[in-house]
This record gives C-alpha cells, sequence and structure tokens, in this order.
C-alpha cells in the first residue's frame, strides 16, 4: 500500500505495535491479547455484523475469531501483515456461519423477479444494505474487505487465499450487480413512496 | 508493469475500486490516474464509485457497534490454559521418571516380565537371588549398577523411581550407602549406561555407575 508519506509510517508504526503485540500474545501475554481483542473489536466487529447481517451471531464469531488468534499466535510467522491474518481467519469464520446459516441466497440467482426486491427507504445507507445482501458471498466480501475494510487487492487475496485476478474478477462482477441493483431499488423505493404519496 | 508503457482500459478499469479506497502502490496508482483522465467511460465509473465509497462510509457508520465484551473469550482462555497446565504438570511427572524413550515403551512391558520371572524361577533357582554383605561372591549373570541415593530421598521416592526404571535391589545399602541394583534382563549394554546417565541427572541421587560384569560385589 502506498499512501502519503506522513500516512506510510503512521501505518508502519501501527503494524510493529500489532506485531509486537502478536509477538507478546505467543509468549501468553494475557494483557497484549487485551490491546489486540480491543484493536480489532471494532473492525471485526463492524466486518462480521454486516457480512452476517445479526448482530449476535457476529459477537459469537468474533470470539471465535479471537480465539483462535490467541491458540494460533505461535503459528504467525509474519508472513502477511497482522491485519491479513486476523481478517484472513475472521473471513473464513464468516463463510463457515454463512454455509450453516444458509441464508445469502441471493434472490437473483433463483432468477427472481427484481419487481419481487424489497422496497427501500430514500436513505442510501439502507439501499446500500438492500443491493449488498443481494450479491454472492464471495462478492460480497470483496465489496466489504475493499470499501469499508480497505484493503488492498493484494492483501483481500491474502485474507481470501486465492489469486489476485480472482479478486479482480470477484469485484468486476459485483460492481456490475450492484449497478444493476442500485437503480432498480432506488426505484422500488420511489414507486413506493410515491404509491404513498 | 513498465512504468512508461500506458495502462490499458481492462486493466485500469478493474483496479478503479482501489484507486478509490486508496490502496494502489504508487506506480500502478499513478498508471490508472493517467488512464482515467484520458478515458471517458472509467472517469464515469470512478465517479460512480467514488459515490458508492462514500455511501457505503455512511453504512459503515450506522453499523452499531457494542463495547468489547472479553468475559467470554476470557473464560474459554481460562479454560485452555488450565488444560494446557494440566497436559504439563502431567508430562513433567512423566519425564521425571521416564527420562529416555526406550524406557516407557518397555516399562510397562518388562516390569511385568521382571516380576513373572521372579515369581516363577526363583524357588528353583540355584543362586540365591539376594545376598548380604556379609557373603561376599560374584554377582550373578546380568547387569548391575552401584548408585548412592540423597539421604533426604523418601523411601516412596526411591521405590517409585526403581519401578519406573525397572531396577531391583539386590544389594544394600553398605555403610556407605551404596545400593547394588539389578537391570532388566532385557535391557543391553547400552540401555545400562543409559539408565546410569539418567540416574546420575536424577535429584534424588548422589552418585551412579555401571558395575562391570563378573565383580565382586
Ligand atoms: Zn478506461
Amino acid at each position: 500500500m502506498t499512501r502519503s508519506k506522513a500516512g506510510n509510517s503512521a501505518s508502519e508504526t501501527k503494524a510493529a505495535n500489532e506485531l509486537a503485540l502478536v509477538d507478546a500474545v505467543m509468549r501468553r501475554d494475557r494483557g497484549a491479547f487485551a490491546e489486540l481483542y480491543r484493536l480489532y473489536h471494532p473492525r471485526l466487529c463492524g466486518y462480521l455484523h454486516r457480512i452476517l447481517s445479526n448482530a449476535a451471531i457476529a459477537e459469537e464469531v468474533l470470539d471465535d475469531v479471537m480465539f483462535v488468534v490467541w491458540k494460533d499466535a505461535r503459528k504467525y510467522r509474519g508472513q502477511a501483515a497482522v491485519s491479513s491474518w486476523i481478517f484472513g481467519i475472521a473471513y473464513r469464520k464468516a463463510m463457515t456461519a454463512i454455509r450453516k446459516e444458509g441464508r445469502y441466497q441471493s434472490l437473483l440467482d433463483h432468477g427472481a423477479d427484481v419487481n419481487t426486491l424489497p422496497a427501500k427507504a430514500s436513505h442510501d445507507v439502507e439501499l446500500i444494505q438492500a443491493a449488498l445482501v443481494q450479491l454472492s458471498p464471495d462478492h460480497r466480501q470483496v465489496v466489504e474487505l475493499t470499501y469499508f475494510s480497505g484493503f488492498s487487492y493484494q492483501e483481500i487475496a491474502t485474507i481470501a487465499e486465492c489469486p489476485v485476478n480472482t479478486i479482480k474478477t470477484r469485484m468486476y462482477h459485483a460492481r456490475r450487480r450492484l449497478k444493476y441493483l442500485l437503480p432498480i431499488l432506488a426505484g422500488a423505493d420511489e414507486e413506493q413512496n410515491f404509491e404513498q404519496a | 508493469m513498465n512504468k512508461h508503457e500506458p495502462m490499458s482500459h481492462e486493466q485500469a478499469s478493474e483496479l478503479l475500486p482501489w484507486l478509490v479506497n486508496d490502496s494502489l502502490a504508487e506506480g500502478e496508482r499513478d498508471l490508472v490516474h493517467e488512464h482515467a483522465t484520458s478515458c471517458v467511460i472509467c472517469r464515469r465509473e470512478l465517479h460512480e464509485l467514488e459515490n458508492l465509497r462514500d455511501s457505503i462510509s455512511d453504512v459503515s457508520a450506522a453499523t452499531a457497534i457494542p463495547a468489547p465484551d472479553m468475559r467470554r473469550i476470557n473464560a474459554r482462555i481460562d479454560a485452555l490454559i488450565e488444560k494446557e497446565n494440566r497436559g504439563q504438570l502431567l508430562l513433567a511427572n512423566v519425564r521425571e521418571f521416564f527420562r529416555s524413550p526406550w524406557r516407557s515403551a518397555f516399562a510397562a512391558q518388562t516390569a511385568l516380565v521382571v516380576v513373572l520371572a521372579t515369581v516363577l524361577l526363583w524357588p528353583q533357582a540355584d543362586e540365591p537371588e539376594f545376598t548380604t554383605l556379609t557373603d561376599p561372591q560374584k554377582l550373578p549373570e546380568g547387569q548391575y549398577i552401584r548408585v548412592v541415593f540423597e539421604p533426604s530421598l523418601p523411601a516412596s521416592d526411591l521405590s517409585s523411581l526403581l519401578d519406573a526404571m525397572n531396577l531391583t535391589i539386590v544389594d544394600g545399602p553398605s555403610d556407605r550407602g551404596v545400593y547394588t541394583l539389578r537391570l532388566s534382563a532385557t535391557l543391553s549394554a547400552a540401555n545400562r549406561d543409559a539408565v546410569v546417565t539418567d540416574l546420575s541427572a536424577n535429584d534424588g541421587v548422589v552418585f551412579a555407575q555401571p558395575v562391570p560384569s563378573g565383580v565382586q560385589r
């Protein structure tokens, strides 16, 4: 990642701090683990909450993720950034939870009529959320990790354990689908507002 | 990628989301920028993606993040540590007596053989198994070691140590506290040396030495 020079040194300091924390966790330092947990809680919580669409399950999965961090800290060899390592664990846990829940079946994947898509309020937030849940888990993960979590495509490839080209392709399809869905959802909303008026 | 070679539309287009989230490497970022300034499609796409990014940051802000609550995970870690500690304690206890790998494999088996052999053969033996210092003679066929235990070593620990190493007291203690111990018949001379090494390293042992074969007690 190459951002401004000041941004670079700040992110380097952050990375070094996280590395030191994982190193301490490896030596079974509970204080360092608590710090790492607090550091990652907001990011992981938001990510898992949005991916799983369920706050309670997200909290459970978050604890599962951090438990693996505690248990497997010794296996972390610094081959990837700490954030990619932790999000990689979260990614796999989230995918497992999605499969277990069996709830992420896009209406479009099943040839549903776009008119049956839920009508949403005019707020962008709800519109985007409504569109995101219509993406397949793979596509949604890439959008989530790019726009919400700010990862580079190389980092996402590491997190998802797949080639960078796969990530680019998934993003390409996700963009196309969002482009298709957003106007429809916005239109359904306008129609609803019109009917109500 | 050659820095001076312009990026194709396809290449630039697929990297736009990461230009928008500011995560491209410097060289790549410049190339995508360069292309986008001259490509109407990419410029429009970039504008749309920037709008999407802004909307998404609103979604992100709208996601309710509860305060971190570490009670559950702490309980899980406590349980894990307790389990690990139990395992380590058990391992340390086992190591205390089974310091070399061959012993753990033979310990149970040879203990049984020794007990059976003693019970079955002793009445028929021509020579008495146990002799005293007042009756010096050549040691019967077998492998022996001489050991002086730490005087403070409790009898129960001494007994456990002998059991674990398949050693039988055939003589002693002498006035100087020397025991003569016989090793299990199934062990080789190399094994005997290993027993001596392990005994020497044991905190309860002051001294341990192999007895050359055919030596008087
Ligand atoms: Zn272009």
